[in-house]
């Protein structure tokens, strides 16, 4: 039959490379096929330890990101006379621009770094970013996590030690009852879709929590409407019922988590809540055989979980999991009560749980695999519980999200389906010991490097970043009293403190892959008319503002310098383990990225400034005894810096001669053993190292000569937090450390640093009148479209340009809103007008849109009448970065009040149709410039790289044929 | 359907100059008496084709790659386009051949035989016009045998106006032309009017059959696309339902009524060009509005994709 | 052979990959490239062979939502052949792929009348009408690795929401799932005869609650507490 086909394709002049995908930071493994110069197609490599072969919508795009119009061509800075936010900019030379930026910087390392704040986006290098800040000693460095998801990642790793987020996988290959919570995309963008459809074909129950029914809750089993903001009482109303049937994991619970700790039960004296502990500190426990308190780490005990006792000292002490079973037995859990706040009935919630217990207890799977658990002991099998769970922005986005984690992780817990076959895995370099043992860095004399990096977790208030009069010492008041444990920082809050001088004006503001003046920052028209805030003389409020894009974004207008960045094809990159992983629950993974096409463009990779800034600057790290450069360039330094002696920024062919996995000495060729083997590297865990990690003795040594953990001691759950109760008790007056001196900050930890979580209306709901506001607003991300930086894509705008608010039908019926109508949304902070479509599949209280489709004119290398910026809009316009005014508050940042998450979902608004007349987006903003030498945005496209080889029906066919139906 | 200017154009005088010629040629054969001079039937049959050119000519403008329009006849064995074309294509030298009989002044049976011969292949090209759109099982409004007998009929009106024109200008002129006119006009009035009533019942394909879901509402979500695309363009179009009322009031009126009023009047007063010259205009005029409403009304079961509940 | 694909409802996501996959290798395959208009500007559009729309089934609180790719079916009776004039559709005898031959295509649409189902986009700029080959300048091509001699779109679909294969085989893969999961034709009264099938979703999965004999707990104190070695 072939031979009768033309040969279609030249494969002679086609040349197949592996690199990493970057159209969205799931990072999966894709195989280019060039045709010259020209990319012929993208697909997934089946190799690829996250992807397996698929790819995503955007992914197969990356031809339409490569031709943008959009992307940045040269340095630019700022031309004199023209105005921030203009987009007027004049040419300079990568000469100019770098010195010119390392003599400011240099300056302000001399003087006062901190004075630089330099924030990064959604970059999957914060390994690098992070040790360059360390380098030069500011301290106000963070990624994206604090306006992203940090409650996921700190909920969990003050809890379990891995987390959700990037950091565990449901065990997709046994799990029999999945739970998502919020999630309609995740960073695991195809690996969730590749596990739904698995547990979808072994016929396991899928359960969707989800205000929505779009995308992955569309194929569940079971959609839950749920009122925003109200999972955790969703939760442990579900826990309420597991504890009153008496159906939780007795042995996991006693062996594995905190819950057999005595806390000291002294109301109104300091060191309530704290663990009972003996004279070499150590935490207690009761154990029941020999009737006495024993070091509650001890292995062979029998500790009891409930029970209240006395101590020797004459204190009252009772288990951890006393006091907890205490709050959640009470009828404030109970599903009647939570059917009210949640408006999931009553029924759904006990028989959800039931269902899950059933699950849990009566379908455990068992898999054969001789282990050693942290006391030396031998098991036989793994035991598995095959429920689990995946949560992400539903659960994060809220003022409650870090206890509403808390909340799900307990869940799991009290089923035992952490680290088990069938439930929630940990990704190496996860599970880490719960807290991490990393501490915010403090200020150092201006010049040196920090002692430690600028994020870390803290576990008491000794540890907050602030002075000795209390005041945040770093610009996003990131580990002060407004967010004491904000282990990614508060990005979404840079900007406006800066602006205000509050805690103190800055100098410079470097910004990596962030849209800040779009779509990551709340109530957007405001941050910028702040950008181009002047002060009484005249200069910006900001006085320096340097942007690191690779696209013409709606943020480099703002810029004062324009650093081009190359695209995901175009540059040489590490996704690292020291970094977020791309690790599969069962192999250790890295990846890297290596050139495909040639930038033909005047740009650098923002790796590649990055190493040339540092050794420019001096930083100690990147200089020889002799004061030599010690690096060449970004490649050298990723093969010789150590973090510790053997390792590195890659865990793959290290060694001299590369043959060593994780640690070893540095590789010259290790790039280029990289790129032979498809650029991943992927390290099996033996089957024994699989499971019960947390307490799984080879494992944990393993992990500990990989440099993932620092000591192989089992990890303990926590279920009972105490760093939480430590912060509580500087609400309360009662802690012997640093105290919050104002009652507004007081008040907060003591309602919100509860030790395990309990449920409270998110921050803004319980500052707004539901009566007025009576709607809830959040955004979805659509899974072909990645933020902002999607709609400059010829092919994938051609099937989003142009997003809707989308309301219950019935619900906007009965208001009187027609479907396609224009209505106005109003919240407490500003309104917007915007185009309504009905659907059935959204709870009747809340309306959503799909994100970041809204656009500014003339940004993107669109023209000024796309759909994007004329009839798309952000919800961002409504939504404040502070929290409305409360009697005797000061602007107090809309975040979780723990971790300091951006409260993005919290938003309540108020909803009518538009006068007759008014239709289109409101509001818009004037086009911006487009840049000198830009390329054209053209009228119509024809990609293709060579002249189609035609398949041709032959005259006789067409005039002897007769009958065409069928086939032979 | 979107309504496209050339092919209503096209079905319109086409099928005019079809009936025209027909109706001229099958007078000659069948009448008792001679009706028209030579010359008369001569400039009858000119006009006739003229109409079928400029309408085949107008048909090409439809194509998006009209280069390639020659290959058109290539698939006579299924495509009734392809039929329609050959058939049209082969009238020229049938007509070309009729003309000369009549040119030669010839009478007889072979003449007769030619004039049958040229009518019935000018209404079977009609016919096979009205088949490219009967035989679309995707489009219910076309898909019956309502849908050639209109294009037929429609075509043989406009065209029996034209011959009584003709006619009323030289010698011929007999109450029998006007009457058969007449006929032809009431014919054609309740064909189409039974085609309307048709149309109108409910049936066929639903949202439920094409999605597959026949056990509950089903509404579209989204298209998957922010703007039009091929097919929204093609098959989208939609009036609104008072509009195509109306539409179909001027039908009526137009094509039918204000026709059959001027026949009636020369009926009663004697033959009168002029009255005759406007219902040439009207029903002109009333029969392009109906075959945009032809287009128009009809639904595509494509839509149903695009949100429709029934086509 | 019988080719053709079958797409399940159960597991698409609407997540656009297999759209996008398709319009990148056939922009570049044997009826490429693929126009779009106005790519930059109001109102972005282009020619696509395969577009996923996305229903509402059934009203809140009952709702599903149905996510819905569609490209050609293959038709065993496809009248978008029988009708084209010029010849340039056709039917491949030998694997039943309905293609059209872009050098002999007039651009007048009338296939696309006849597909009830969308399957066929003008492209506006080169005049001609194009529609989804079933890759076959893919699934024939041996240098390519035999894995993946496989429609773009089926390669790509990270939700395994897509099959291609010989429906003629009645053990093939496609046959043996449509079998199974009872693969329905869309619009079977239209009489075409789709040879691509969709996979309805399936039952949804019931799990038995845990039946408790013992008594509520409400209280701590009603826990006896049971040994368990740390
Ligand atoms: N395609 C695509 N993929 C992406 C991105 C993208 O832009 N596009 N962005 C990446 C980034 S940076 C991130 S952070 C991740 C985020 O990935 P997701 O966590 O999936 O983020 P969202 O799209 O915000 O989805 C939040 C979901 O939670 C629901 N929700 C909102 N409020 C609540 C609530 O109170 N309770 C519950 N149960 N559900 C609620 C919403 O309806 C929505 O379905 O995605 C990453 N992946
Ligand atoms: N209303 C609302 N707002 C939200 C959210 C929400 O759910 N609802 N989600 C929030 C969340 S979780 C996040 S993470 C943020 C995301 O918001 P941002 O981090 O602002 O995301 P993007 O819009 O993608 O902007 C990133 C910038 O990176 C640039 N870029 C892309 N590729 C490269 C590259 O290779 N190199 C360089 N140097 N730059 C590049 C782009 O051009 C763009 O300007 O949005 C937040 N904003
Ligand atoms: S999910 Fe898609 S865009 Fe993200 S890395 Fe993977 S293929 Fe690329
Ligand atoms: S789906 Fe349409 S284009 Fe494809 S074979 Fe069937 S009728 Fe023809
Ligand atoms: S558009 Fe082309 S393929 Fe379609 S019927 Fe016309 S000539 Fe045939
Ligand atoms: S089989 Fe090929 S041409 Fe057809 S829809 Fe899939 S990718 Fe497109
Ligand atoms: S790629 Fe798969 S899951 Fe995504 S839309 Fe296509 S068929 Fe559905
Ligand atoms: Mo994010």
């Amino acid at each position: 039959m072939s031979a009768t086909l033309p040969q279609f394709e030249n494969h002679d002049q086609q040349e197949h490379k592996y690199t990493t995908c970057y159209m969205c930071a799931c990072r999966c493994g894709i195989k280019v096929t060039l045709e010259g110069e020209e990319i012929r197609f993208i697909q997934g490599n089946k190799n690829h330890p996250i992807n397996k072969g698929v790819l995503c919508a955007k992914g197969n795009a990356g031809i339409m990101k490569q031709n943008s119009p959009a992307k940045l061509t040269q340095p630019m800075m700022r031309k004199k006379g023209a105005e921030r936010g203009q987009s007027d900019f004049e040419p300079v030379s990568w000469d100019v621009a770098l010195d010119y930026l390392t003599e400011r910087l240099a300056k302000i390392r001399k003087t006062d770094p901190k004075k630089l704040a330099f924030f990064t986006g959604r970059d999957q290098m914060q390994a690098l970013t992070g040790f360059w800040a360390t380098q030069f000693g500011t301290i106000n460095w963070a990624a994206h996590g604090g306006f992203c998801s940090v409650n996921m990642a700190a909920g969990g790793l003050y809890t379990i030690g891995h987390a959700f987020w990037e950091f565990g996988d449901p065990d997709w290959e046994h799990t029999k009852y999945f739970m998502l919570w919020g999630v309609a995309e995740d960073h695991s963008s195809n690996p969730i879709k590749i596990g739904l459809e698995k547990i979808k074909r072994r016929g396991a129950k899928f359960v969707s929590i989800n205000p929505v029914r779009t995308g992955y809750q569309a194929i569940a089993d079971e959609w839950v409407p749920i009122k925003p903001g109200t999972d955790a009482m969703l939760a442990l109303s579900m826990v309420h019922v597991l504890l009153k049937n008496d159906l939780f994991d007795w042995e996991f619970i006693v062996r594995y988590t905190n819950s057999p700790y005595l806390v000291l039960n002294t109301p109104g004296e300091a060191g309530d809540g704290m663990f009972y502990r003996d004279a070499d500190d150590k935490p207690q426990a009761w154990d029941m055989e020999k009737e006495c308190f024993v070091d509650a780490n001890l292995a062979d005990t029998k500790p009891a979980l409930f029970g209240e006792y006395t101590t020797p000292e004459g204190k009252a002490v009772k288990t951890a999991f006393t006091a907890i079973a205490e709050t959640y037995l009470s009828d404030d859990y109970a599903p009647e009560n939570a059917a009210k706040i949640t408006g999931v009935d009553a029924e759904t919630i006990e028989r959800m749980a039931l269902e899950m217990a059933h699950v849990a207890f009566e379908e455990t799977i068992e898999i054969n695999c001789e282990w050693t658990d942290w006391a030396g002991r031998k098991h036989d099998k793994f035991i598995g519980r095959p429920v689990s769970m995946h949560a992400m922005r539903g659960i994060a986005a809220h003022s409650n999200g870090f206890q509403s984690c808390r909340a799900i992780h307990i869940l799991q817990v009290l089923l035992g389906s952490v680290d088990v076959p069938g439930g929630h895995l940990a990704k190496p370099p996860f599970p880490r010991h719960v807290v991490p043992p990393i501490k915010p860095a403090k200020p150092q004399a201006a010049g040196e490097p920090l002692k430690s990096p600028p994020l870390g977790f803290p576990t008491s208030p000794e540890d907050l970043v602030i002075d000795d009069d209390g005041n945040p010492l770093r610009i996003d008041k990131a580990y002060s009293w407004e967010a004491p444990i904000a282990n990614h920082g508060l990005m979404h809050m840079v900007i406006t403190n800066a602006v205000n001088g509050d805690p103190y004006p800055i100098d410079t503001l470097i910004l990596f892959m962030a849209n800040m003046s779009w779509n990551s920052t709340m109530n957007t028209s405001n941050v910028r008319d702040m950008l181009c805030a002047k002060d009484a003389n005249g200069d910006y409020k900001l006085p320096f503002l340097v942007v690191a894009d690779a696209f013409h974004s709606e943020m480099t207008a703002f810029a004062d310098l324009v650093l081009p960045d190359t695209t995901y094809l175009e540059r040489y990159d590490t996704i690292s383990i020291l970094d977020r992983p791309i690790s599969e629950p069962h192999a250790v993974c890295d990846a890297i990225r290596a050139p495909i096409v040639d930038t033909g463009r005047d740009v650098r990779s923002w790796q590649e400034v990055l190493v040339d800034l540092a050794t420019r600057l001096d930083f100690p790290a990147f200089k020889n005894e002799d004061g030599s450069a010690k690096y060449k360039d970004y490649k050298d330094f990723i093969i010789n810096y150590e973090k510790a002696p053997g390792m590195g920024f890659l865990a793959g062919w290290r060694g001299k001669d590369g043959d060593k996995s994780l640690r070893g000495e540095p590789n010259p060729k290790q790039w280029e053993a990289y790129v032979e083997n498809e650029c991943f590297f992927e390290y099996h865990l033996p089957p024994e190292h699989r499971y019960y990690r947390f307490a799984n003795k080879g494992y944990l040594e393993f992990a500990k000569e990989a440099g993932f953990i620092g000591k192989d001691d089992p990890i303990v759950m926590e279920l009972y937090s105490e760093s939480l109760q430590k912060f509580r008790l500087a609400g309360q007056g009662l802690y012997d450390g640093p105290q919050p001196s104002n009652e507004f900050d007081k008040q907060r930890l003591r309602e919100y640093f509860t030790p395990f979580p309990e449920y409270y209306k998110p921050l803004e709901q319980e500052q707004t009148s539901s009566e007025e506001y009576p709607f809830f607003a959040i955004t979805q991300r659509p899974m072909m479209m990645y933020h902002s930086w999607d709609s400059q894509n010829a092919w994938l705008r051609q099937i989003l340009a142009q997003n809707f608010m989308y309301m219950n039908r019935a619900k906007a019926e009965s208001m009187g809103i027609a479907d396609m109508s224009w209505i106005w949304l109003e919240s407490k902070t500003g309104k917007i007008r915007v185009q309504v479509k009905l659907m059935e599949g959204v709870e009747e209280n809340t309306l959503w849109t799909w994100n970041a489709i809204g656009k500014q004119k003339g940004a993107w290398g669109l023209k000024t009448d796309a759909n994007e910026a004329n009839d798309g809009f952000l919800l961002n316009h409504l939504i404040n970065e502070h929290l409305p005014e409360k009697d005797g508050s000061r602007p107090i940042t809309n975040s979780d009040p723990v971790t300091g998450q951006a409260a993005w979902y919290d938003l309540q608004v108020k909803v009518y149709p538009a006068q007759e007349g008014e239709v289109g987006t409101w509001p818009t903003f004037d086009a911006i410039k487009s840049l000198p030498n830009a390329k054209q945005s053209v009228d119509k496209l024809q990609y293709h790289t060579h002249e189609p080889v035609g398949l041709h029906r032959s005259l006789k066919d067409i005039i002897m044929r007769g009958d065409t139906k069928g086939s032979k | 359907m979107h309504p496209a200017f050339s092919v209503i154009f096209f079905t319109v005088t086409s099928g005019a100059g079809y009936g025209l010629f027909a109706i001229t040629a099958l007078y000659q054969a069948l009448a008792a008496q001679q009706v028209m001079s030579p010359v008369q039937v001569l400039v009858s049959c000119a006009i006739a084709l003229f109409l079928i050119t400029i309408g085949l000519i107008s048909s090409t403008f439809h194509l998006a790659n009209p280069k390639n329009a020659w290959r058109a006849f290539s698939r006579v064995r299924t495509s009734w386009l392809a039929r329609e074309g050959l058939l049209a294509i082969l009238f020229y030298p049938i007509a070309a051949g009729y003309l000369y009989l009549v040119w030669q002044d010839m009478q007889g049976a072979v003449m007769n035989a030619t004039a049958i011969l040229a009518a019935v292949w000018a209404v079977v090209t009609i016919f096979s016009t009205g088949m490219i759109y009967a035989c679309l099982k995707t489009i219910r409004q076309w898909n019956n045998a309502l849908t050639p007998v209109n294009y037929i009929m429609l075509g043989v009106m406009l065209g029996s106006i034209i011959f009584v024109i003709i006619a009323s200008i030289g010698e011929g002129m007999s109450q029998g032309v006007i009457t058969t006119s007449a006929y032809l006009i009431a014919i054609a009035a309740v064909s189409k009017l039974v085609y309307f009533f048709w149309i109108g019942a409910p049936a066929g394909s639903t949202i439920n059959t094409a999605t597959s879901f026949t056990n509950n509402m089903v509404r579209l979500l989204d298209v998957g696309h922010t703007a039009g695309t091929f097919l929204t363009d093609e098959f989208g179009f939609e009036v609104a339902r008072t509009r195509l009322l109306a539409l179909r009031w001027m039908v009526a009126v137009f094509a039918f009524v204000v026709p059959a009023l001027m026949v009636w009047l020369s009926l009663a007063s004697g033959p009168v060009t002029i009255a005759y010259v406007v219902a040439l205009l009207s029903a002109f005029g009333g029969v392009l509005t109906e075959r945009w409403l032809f287009f128009a009304e009809a639904r595509h079961v494509v839509n149903l994709y695009h949100g429709s509940q029934q086509c | 052979m019988k080719l053709g694909l079958v797409i399940d409802l159960d597991t698409c996501v609407g997540c656009n990959a297999c759209a996008v996959a398709c319009k990148q290798w056939n922009t570049s395959g044997t009826t490429g490239p693929l126009s779009d208009l106005e790519p930059y500007g109001k109102d972005p559009t282009g020619v696509w062979f395969n577009r996923i729309r996305n229903y509402e089934v059934g009203e809140y609180p009952d709702n599903k939502t149905v996510h819905f790719p569609m490209s050609c079916m293959h038709c065993e009776d496809a009248a978008c052949v029988t009708v084209c004039p010029t010849g340039a559709s056709y039917k491949r005898e030998e694997d039943g792929i309905v293609l059209v031959d872009q050098d002999k295509c007039m651009g007048c649409n009338y296939c696309a009348w006849a597909c009830p189902y969308g399957a066929r986009e003008l492209d506006r700029e080169q005049g001609v009408m194009k529609k989804c080959t079933l890759c076959v300048d893919r699934i024939y091509d041996e240098n390519l690795p035999e894995d993946e001699r496989q429609p773009a779109c089926v390669l790509t679909c990270p939700s395994h929401a897509r099959y291609f294969g010989d429906f003629d085989d009645p053990n093939s893969e496609v046959s043996v799932i449509s079998r199974e999961r009872n693969g329905e034709s869309l619009m079977p009264e239209m009489g075409y005869q789709p040879v691509n099938k969709y996979l309805p979703p399936r039952a949804k999965t019931k799990v038995q609650t845990y039946v408790n004999d013992t008594n509520p707990i409400s209280k701590v104190k009603d826990w006896v507490n049971r040994l368990v070695t740390r």
